[in-house]
């Protein structure tokens, strides 16, 4: 038993270095997860601000019928087709790296859900505190940035942090357009040695353990916000 | 009547506010002057919050116009941040900005929008701190703070912006009574230095005791205004005569 487990391993991860697949597979997970999420945040802050605007002054109609679009579209695919569009459509005839690629699929994708994450945050900011800051003479996208921002990122950045640990985990198709991470990591290896077990588990193990360590970090940043309150 | 005959610092004149159909202030003309203390009484629904909130356009007026510093405020083509700067607001729930220290609370916007350096607008603020006995909590946080000491802080942060007119709107409305006292003292203080200030308010002894000039405000207009002496001492409305036989 133990000796057949040893054997596996020793077949999986050490013989000819396959445990490189998983290492470099992980590394590019993090960077697609890490770049994507920042993409996602920048897309996610400017729709915000652009539905809430609309929702309270009826400015930007145009802008907010994109945003509108982007929302639905983006929402009701699913992220794999979103993916693959991105990489055999819009770059299609171009040679470009599938690292930014899968970047640009899956930050336009989370920027959708962020740019809610944010719009109800900058909801849950008192009106009283829009007014104040339009009352010493603010404009308002002075008053946005100064004011109403810190306020609501700070509401929503535990929510925030889940949306990205679900990211994390939404980046595993990544090998649909033949992008090693950690998933395609492990599928190759099984696809080499012809045992699925070890490699797959493997990777279900790494991917679980991110997830509990930034779902520990999310838990001692709530608390962390909670005791600046009192 | 004011004593200032003088170009007024603010005037309305047939100043209207519809929400739809509800016609919530009607032909409004009146003149504010550098120095006057005017205090709008009536009762809730009257308006009074409204026609406050349209001087400083926090409320779009859909009728007249409002001049101030020589232009129509309620002109959606003038630049109304360049005047509300100018123009200080204190709100019943106070709107102090909770994720940032009273002093940050105070300086930020003469430093963003007035360009005034950090250690000096600190040095201000530590300045008025001290006037309104609050030096000791520049580094607290609002939520820290009584609303009577949170209020005392929405009025020096407005008067960090060195502010032509104060505009009160119902300051000790949401007051525990106890603290009431203290946002007067500060208000009245205001007052004697000549501060042109325009109050909602339901304190009658603040009224008559501080104001130079009290309007009585009843279905979107002012239908009696007088010096204090005169509209408490001797009303001649009746909806004013109800009112104050209801207040006093």
């Amino acid at each position: 038993m133990w000796k057949n487990f040893c054997d596996t391993f020793y077949l999986n991860f050490i013989k000819e270095d396959r445990w490189h697949y998983i290492a470099d597979g992980l590394a590019v997970t993090l960077q697609i997860t890490l770049l994507a999420a920042i993409l996602g945040i920048i897309i996610g802050l400017i729709v915000g601000v652009i539905r809430t605007t609309y929702e309270k002054t009826h400015k930007l109609k145009v802008m907010n019928f994109f945003c509108t679009v982007y929302l639905t579209v983006i929402r009701g695919t699913p992220v794999v087709v979103q993916l693959l569009i991105m990489y055999f459509v819009i770059f299609g005839n171009s040679r470009i790296d599938k690292v930014p690629v899968a970047v640009m699929a899956f930050g336009i994708n989370s920027g959708a859900y962020v740019a809610e994450i944010f719009r109800s945050g900058i909801n849950s900011v008192d009106g009283g505190q829009m007014e104040a800051g339009r009352s010493l003479g603010f404009n308002y996208l002075e008053t946005m940035r100064y004011i109403i921002l810190p306020q609501a990122f700070k509401n929503v950045l535990p929510t925030l942090c889940n949306e990205f640990i679900a990211l994390l985990k939404e980046t595993s198709v990544a090998g649909y357009i033949a992008l090693q991470d950690l998933t395609k990591g492990g599928d190759i290896i099984r696809s080499r040695t012809y045992s699925a077990f070890m490699p797959l588990i493997a990777v279900a193990i790494i991917y679980l353990l991110l997830v509990m360590i930034l779902s520990r970090l999310v838990g001692i940043l709530e608390r962390r916000l909670r005791r600046s309150e009192r | 009547m004011s004593a200032n005959y003088g170009t007024p610092l603010i005037q309305v004149q047939n100043l209207g506010k519809s929400f739809g159909d509800l016609k919530v202030l009607q032909g409004i003309t009146v003149d504010i002057h550098q120095g006057d203390v005017v205090c709008v009484i009536g009762p809730s629904g009257s308006g009074k919050s409204t026609f406050l909130r349209c001087l400083n356009r926090l409320e779009e007026a859909t009728e007249g116009n409002i001049f101030f510093d020589g232009e129509d405020i309620v002109n959606p083509k003038t630049n109304i941040d360049k005047h509300r700067q100018k123009m200080g607001m204190v709100f019943q729930q106070f709107n102090l900005f909770p994720h940032m220290t009273i002093l940050k609370n105070m300086t930020l916007a003469p430093v963003k929008l007035q360009g005034e350096s950090q250690p000096d607008a600190d040095k201000r603020a530590m300045q008025l701190l001290e006037r309104v006995g609050l030096a000791d909590r520049a580094k607290a946080y609002p939520e820290q703070l009584s609303g009577g000491q949170k209020q005392r802080i929405a009025i020096v942060r407005a008067l960090m912006m060195k502010p032509e007119v104060m505009l009160f709107d119902e300051p000790t409305s949401a007051l525990d009574p106890e603290m009431v006292g203290e946002v007067l003292a500060v208000m009245r203080e205001l007052a004697q230095e000549r501060m042109t200030m325009v109050v909602v308010t339901h304190e009658m002894g603040f009224a008559r005791e501080v104001a130079n000039r009290v309007m009585f405000m009843d279905g979107g207009n002012f239908v009696e205004e007088g010096s204090p002496k005169e509209l408490f001492g001797n009303p001649r409305n009746e909806r004013l005569k109800s009112f104050l036989s209801k207040v006093l």
